[in-house]
């Protein structure tokens, strides 16, 4: 039945890591692939059960204390206008992400928040949004938030610390702030610039940092004419054709993320076969989703990229581009890279002058300057690549050398500092190995910590105040593109905690001001002009400041001398071999947790890294060819060890991982994170070496002899010769628009029952484009958040029993050591003949007459029959009750709208029956049919790519009907006869002619 | 009485089916005193472990209940464990005793009359211990009569197309039509028992579960053909019950499960195990009850035939599995199987196929089919294979099945392991009940196949039949 794929794409899957050796490691490989799956001590007191039930008895003797006010409990006397027992209302708000913000719109039902869309009008989100904005709903219902002021261990009160700052703070004025030091998290508010400079101006002997273990790497004004401003490089990967990506998970991980997967996967989209699309080149040291979507990818340990780049340069001058850079590059004519791939690259590079794109990720600051160079000479600058002025907290507050972080150590070493104010972040955990701030808090007399959780730094502190969260807070935002936005209130703080505003306001001024006061006085100079309430309404409606969007820069490249001899430096970087005795760390931003922030968030904890699929645990991660020098399995616990400290952490295997180096995620092993957080996966920030280092060479792996248990959802990642993602190149594609579905061959499909006629009404179908889909995982939060969807756990999800109901499906194919990574997003396919409704015998699951596959909860009875006859095994059952022993308040955080399901049910995608409803009802009111686009569901919403199409398919015009006419179309598993109102686009791959089916593989 | 003497043996058959020759009173006598007796001490022991073990199933029936059904190593691939392994696996045992009862009296096979009353004992036992499990594996088990079409006011019926209904009717009517076949052919007996009763609730007790028998020859006449009809209707239950639980699988659209051959290599492996747990119990039986005259080594080789058939039809049914998966093209099919024999459950086949197919072949030899310890290992090792083979139709079609990215192992956890323990529990437990207060041979039926009971029997063996 299946079709002879060589002909059509050239390309073999493969089953295994050493399949194509055929090794007897093969055979113990493929063994391993179904690991043991043990529940240890699974059933007795697990240890989420134990945290869940210390958390229930902590949050029922918390929270009734914070939540009482009585006279909240009353009923409405009068309803108020806005507000509809059942309908919910939608706010604008934004939310503060580092140095950048991101535009949301929040539902709220009846006051209390349960769901976050990106905003539309707001240009970092465009309506779009990740998964760390979606999981900011459960970290707003987190039961483990700080929820008193407590002065040394005790509990206190707002008011105690009010009168003790103002205390102090007229001590320090007196001194001009000597001995007084600030810490500061990054921050991108126009009123905390205007109090930070309050607070600088009052204290100008004051030490005054902003610290970020993962800061967003804005462009130095140092390579322009702008040395003293930071500057926001805005890709338009969209216009571009030719995408050459240098270390830059501009996908997911980097900043702005959002527009950049938007622009991306409007570049990439094709919906004909005359239609063009972009080429993407990656070098990278670990997998990553950006990797995963390249045509061309190529793994470079960290400490090679400058070589590689400088090796690109000379090409490109070679190729007769003049980089301006001839005389630093002319070295780089001889090196290890691939000859083939490079001169290819700087071909189509130059070929594609002006509409090209070259872009450095974060942990490349110095190739961002290079970068910079290079599309200036490439002609980018202007067109693809925009430069944008942009504030840094840094900056902002930093006078001198002493106002950093090490500034601040060094000072408390001599006992120069008495009081330090830490506002947010949790630097005891993430500080670098160079940085050992926990050692000198001795020496210091106050230390005063603002955060949401009593976290590793509020424990050294002497006072820690509660901070609220967003959506609890009045403030403003600027994101890095430098839209204004304002931060808004959807609820009372729940826990009391005090808006950032609020305590910077107090901080500098020595003012216990309200949030809405302080913020409103900045806006008052920003909308200027008079008719101050209408404005500032319009604001508080749209979100941001629409009438203000800031405008693009147009800085002058500056090649002086020193600039010049900075760059020779930068890519005259390390040249030592690596091997198995000498191995590079590299440092990856959690994809889930970012730095750590989100590790106390079930939905984050339980979200499979996108090419690992690990959930609840970080690894080393590691190359199967230097698993196979060390000796190790996946699971063997190793030490890894360098010049700053040694872990333990147990190994993972990963296929497209540079030979040896070793992959460590950010963000976990927290020893004070929460009930959810604290204790799950490895610090490894001990050993960075310093601030904003994302590699380390000269380091050491020993096994230790020890296992340990990871959870992935899924253990096999080959595709054993399926037809499941179905792909070609963009020349195949012209020449078969329909080689996805010629892929298969099946006999006519009949059925033995009548079918249903599904031609009149609304007829609901999705469409997914694998094209455009990039693996971030922003729908399976959206999905989790706005269907209830339960965390289970990690001993659960050893088990195979995580709820997701869409999930991301990765398959590796082509080379064992170099292979490409593909997504599928998989949830219910909406089968018209669908196979679990044949099988219940108390008919749960039945069909609607839209054509959705319905399941009701009432009625089931849990057979798992369903379950077991879905091919596509979507169903997710309810093995125990998952929400029993949920707190109170994270109860709170569910959407009315969708049943929370009992143990003992089966449940599964829905097509958000919910906002079908909705939307069924709001144009039955208003008299007409659903518009196209009118209904979409959440995680068609979420999407930053717009992979995923909802809508009426019975509507001729709509978008659904376009794209489910789209020839790349196909059904998983069509031949089976299931009639899937779900259907994909065949991934298209676009690889250079010069290049295709090249392995670059040189390490 | 008449050893010494030669006996009556009629044309075509090898032995006789009772050895010693006893009479009438001696057949009544020494079966009736078996239920009449004080029990020994052995019983005693046999029935505390096998009740122990039933407490356990209990046990884990309640924790079951209690948490839910992720006390079991199901997972989501797998939705389906232990449990509707063992319900397989019990239904299949129990199809022995209808098959021996009813197929075999209508057939005429008179060798049957040994044995029919504990193989009939068996199938209702292991009936039993089958009902537990579609029953609890349910998630939410106290709503499980919404699986009966119960007329209730939303009109919500079951969906007849699931083949999970087709199983309660189909086990359910077995069940109802084994236990009435089997009380029917027990009335004589009972009324034997009655009328040499001595307690007053003993009298009672069987004179109401006699139903009046009185031996006249009118009862004899209705008790015949209602016997001759109820083995009429069983009959073609034998064959539906097994093929009806067989299309849990084969109606659903799983490589593995889609087989169409399932309806026959059901019943042919359930004939098989059925046999094989009854010639477990016959070794028992006869050894503690002193009845080696009445369940001969004769009866053993027959059965033994019976498995050594049966045995090759499974072992068919394997071979065609996958000479069909090869033969669709379907790379799905060829997965699967090849993925049975060398996957990760390559351990469960193999002991499958060496049990199932080869440990059979043993009885192809006249001095192996007719010794006891040969007999006794192979028919523990056929049931073994034969609750392997239900394990890797269940578990390995489930685990890897289309999406490889949605493939998991299975493994069972304490739960899993002590119901199906307790549930053996409970299966001995029934049968130590049923050997201590119910005939464990059908009397009237033996007596029936005594010599002296054909009316053409002129020799001088036994002293007549007006003892009995």
């Amino acid at each position: 039945m299946i079709n002879d794929r060589k002909n059509l794409t050239g390309k073999e899957y493969w089953r295994s890591f050493n399949q194509l050796a055929e090794t007897p490691d093969f055979r113990r490989f493929l063994d391993q692939e179904f690991p043991e799956i043990v529940s240890e001590n699974g059933h007795g007191l697990s240890r989420r059960k134990f945290i869940s039930l210390m958390g229930a008895s902590l949050a029922l003797a918390g929270l009734a204390g914070c939540r009482r006010p009585v006279e909240k409990i009353i009923p409405y006397v009068q309803q108020p206008e806005e507000i509809v027992p059942g309908i919910p209302a939608y706010y604008a708000t934004s939310m503060p992400f580092g140095s950048t913000a991101y535009g949301l719109v929040v539902e709220c039902h009846e006051g209390r928040p349960t769901k976050i869309e990106g905003n539309e009008l707001h240009p970092s989100t465009m309506g779009r949004s990740n998964a760390f904005m979606q999981a900011e709903i459960l970290n707003l219902y987190d039961p483990d938030r700080s929820q008193k002021v407590i002065k040394n261990g005790a509990k206190s009160s707002w008011k105690d610390f009010v009168t003790f700052w103002q205390g102090q703070l007229e001590q320090y004025r007196g001194t001009n702030g000597e001995g007084l030091a600030i810490l500061t998290e990054e921050f991108s508010s126009p009123t905390l610039y205007r109090l930070a400079r309050d607070l600088r101006n009052n204290f100008r002997a004051a030490q005054f940092a902003a610290f970020e273990p993962i800061a967003d790497g804005h462009l130095s004004g140092d390579i322009f004419d702008k040395p003293t401003a930071d500057f926001y490089c805005d890709y338009q990967y969209d216009k571009a054709s030719v995408i050459f990506s240098i270390d830059s998970d501009f996908l997911m991980t980097e900043g702005e993320s959002v527009i950049a997967a938007k622009r991306f996967a409007d570049g990439r989209k094709i919906s004909g076969t005359g239609n063009s699309m972009n080429r993407l080149y990656v070098i990278e040291p670990d997998m990553t989703i950006t990797g995963a979507m390249a045509d061309h990818r190529m793994r470079i340990p960290r400490s090679k990229i400058g070589s590689f780049v400088g090796a690109l340069a000379f090409e490109l001058e070679k190729q007769g581009l003049n980089t301006g850079l001839a005389d630093i590059v002319e070295s780089f004519g001889s090196h290890n890279f691939d000859q083939k791939w490079i001169s290819t690259l700087a071909k189509d590079l130059v070929a594609h002058r002006g509409e090209c794109l070259l872009v450095a990720g974060r942990t490349q600051p110095s190739m961002q300057l290079i970068v910079t160079v290079l599309n200036e000479a490439l002609g980018n600058t202007g067109e693809i690549v925009k430069y944008r002025k942009t504030d840094s907290t840094a900056s902002l507050v930093a006078r001198s050398e002493g106002d950093s972080i090490g500034g601040i150590i060094q000072s408390a070493q001599g006992g120069g500092i008495k009081t330090l104010i830490i506002f947010g972040g949790n630097p005891i955990y993430n500080c670098p190995a160079s940085h050992q701030l926990s050692e000198v808090t001795g020496n210091i007399e106050n230390i005063i910590h603002f955060s949401t959780h009593v976290n590793e730094t509020s424990q050294k502190a002497n006072w820690h105040i509660p901070r609220a969260h967003f959506l609890e807070s009045w403030g403003d935002t600027k994101s890095a593109a430098g839209t204004l936005g304002i931060i808004q209130p959807m609820i009372e703080p729940l826990f009391g905690g005090r808006s950032d505003a609020e305590f910077f306001e107090l901080m500098a001024n020595g003012n216990d001001k309200k949030g809405y006061d302080i913020v409103r006085e900045t806006w008052r100079e920003i909308l200027n002009g008079g008719n101050f309430e209408k404005k500032w309404r319009r604001v508080l409606h749209d979100g941001i400041h629409a009438k203000n969007m800031a405008s693009d820069d147009k800085p002058r490249l500056n090649l002086n001398r020193d600039n010049r001899r900075y760059l020779s430096g930068a890519l005259k970087a390390s040249e030592t071999a690596l091997s198995a005795a000498n191995l590079e760390l590299t440092f990856q931003v959690s994809p889930s947790l970012y730095d750590g922030r989100y590790a106390n968030n079930g939905w984050m904890q339980e979200l499979p890294h996108p090419t690992t699929k690990l959930t609840w645990d970080n690894a080393a991660c590691i190359s199967p060819k230097t698993a196979q020098e060390l000796n190790l399995k996946s699971g063997d616990v190793v030490k890894v060890s360098n010049q700053n400290g040694e872990i333990e952490i147990p190994a993972w295997i990963v296929p497209g991982q540079a030979d040896y180096t070793v992959s460590l995620t950010l963000g976990y092993g927290h020893i004070a994170a929460g009930r959810v957080g604290s204790g799950v996966g490895i610090n490894v920030y001990p050993l960075r070496p310093q601030l904003n280092a994302y590699f380390s060479s000269g380091a050491t792996i020993t096994k230790t002899g020890k296992t340990y248990k990871l959870a992935s959802t899924q253990d096999h990642g080959a595709m054993e010769g399926r037809p499941i993602v179905r792909e070609g190149t963009l020349e195949e594609y012209r020449k078969h628009p329909e080689f996805a579905k010629e892929m298969v061959e099946h006999p006519p499909l009949t059925g033995i029952y009548p079918e249903h006629d599904y031609s009149q009404g609304y007829q609901w179908g999705m469409s997914i484009d694998l094209n455009a889909c990039t693996g971030c995982n922003a729908c399976t939060i959206a999905c989790q958040s706005e269907n209830n969807i339960p965390v289970v756990g990690k001993e659960r999800v050893l088990e195979g029993r995580e709820m997701h109901w869409i999930r991301l499906d990765r398959y590796f194919t082509g080379e064992v050591d170099n292979p490409e990574m593909v997504f599928m997003p998989v949830a219910c396919q909406h089968c018209e003949n669908a196979p679990c409704e044949q099988v219940c015998p108390v008919a749960a699951t039945v069909h609607d007459a839209e054509g959705l596959n319905v399941m009701t909860y009432n009625r089931c009875i849990g057979t798992r029959y369903c379950s077991n006859n879905c091919p596509y095994k979507v169903r997710r059952f309810n093995f125990f009750n998952y929400t029993k022993d949920l707190p109170e308040i994270v109860r709170m955080a569910m959407n009315p709208d969708v049943t929370v399901r009992s143990r003992g049910v089966m449940e599964k995608c829905t097509f958000c029956t919910q906002r079908i409803t909705r939307g069924k009802i709001k144009a039955k009111q208003e008299g007409r049919s659903v518009a196209d686009g009118e209904i979409s569901t959440a995680c068609q919403q979420a999407c930053p790519a717009g992979a995923i199409v909802f809508g009426n398919i019975n509507n001729p015009d709509s978008k659904i009907s376009a794209s489910k006419k789209n020839k790349r179309g196909y059904g998983l598993l069509a031949e089976l006869n299931m009639k899937t109102r779900n259907t994909f686009l065949a991934r298209i791959r676009n690889p250079h002619p010069d290049l295709v089916d090249y392995d670059p593989d040189a390490g | 009485m008449g050893s010494k003497t030669e006996i009556f043996q009629p044309p075509g058959e090898e032995a006789p089916l009772i050895a010693g020759n006893p009479d009438f009173h001696a057949v009544t006598d020494k079966i009736s005193r078996i239920s009449e007796r004080k029990v020994g001490r052995l019983w005693y022991i046999g029935i505390s472990i096998s009740g122990s073990l039933a407490v356990l199933l209990f046990v884990s029936i309640a924790y079951l209940v209690w948490e839910g059904i992720g006390v079991w190593g199901v997972n989501n691939p797998v939705g389906w464990g232990w449990a509707i392994i063992n319900f397989v696996f019990w239904v299949g045992i129990g199809h022995a005793g209808t098959l021996i009862s009813a197929i075999l009296f209508l057939l005429r096979q008179r060798w049957r009359t040994s044995i029919n009353r504990f193989a009939e004992a068996m199938t209702l036992m292991a009936v039993t211990c089958a009902l537990i499990f579609p029953g609890i594996h349910v998630g939410r088990i106290w709503i499980a009569y919404f699986m009966f079409p119960l007329p209730n006011q939303m009109e919500i019926w079951p969906n007849f197309r699931s083949p999970l209904l087709w199983d309660v009717f189909a086990v359910g009517t077995y069940f109802t039509a084994s236990l009435l076949f089997w009380y029917v052919g027990l009335i004589p007996d009972l009324a034997t028992l009655r009328d040499r009763a001595k307690q007053k609730f003993k009298k009672i007790i069987l004179g109401a579960l006699s139903l009046g028998w009185r031996g006249g020859n009118r009862q004899w006449k209705h008790y015949e053909l209602a016997y001759l009809i109820l083995a009429g209707i069983s009959t073609p239950l034998v064959l539906s019950v097994h093929s009806v639980v067989s299309t849990d699988f084969a109606v659903s659209i799983l490589p593995g499960w889609h087989t169409t051959i399932f309806p026959p290599y059901f019943v042919a492996g359930a004939i098989f195990s059925g046999f094989a747990m009854v010639m477990t119990l016959s070794i028992f039986v006869r050894k503690a009850f002193n009845l080696e005259d009445y369940i001969t080594i004769s009866h053993l080789e027959k059965i033994n035939k019976v498995m050594l058939l049966t045995g090759m039809m499974v072992g068919y049914g394997y071979s065609v599995e996958f000479f069909i998966a090869w033969y669709s093209g379907n790379i799905y099919e060829v997965f699967t199987f090849v993925n049975r024999a060398v996957g990760p459950y390559a351990w469960g086949y193999w002991t499958m196929i060496c049990c199932n197919v080869l440990v059979p072949q043993l009885f192809w030899f006249k001095k192996l089919r007719t010794s006891i310890p040969v007999m006794l290992v192979a028919s523990i090792l056929i049931n073994v294979g034969m609750w392997f083979e239900r394990f890797v139709i269940v578990v390995s079609s489930l685990a890897n099945d289309f999406l490889p990215s949605s493939w998991a192992y299975y493994k069972p956890t304490f739960w899993d392991i002590s119901t199906f323990v307790g549930s053996f529990g409970l299966f001995f437990t029934l049968m130590l009940l049923f050997v201590r207060f119910v005939p464990v041979i059908a009397i009237s039926e033996v007596k029936g196949v005594l010599p002296q009971a054909d009316p053409h029997h002129h020799g001088d063996a036994g002293e007549g039949g007006s003892n009995g």
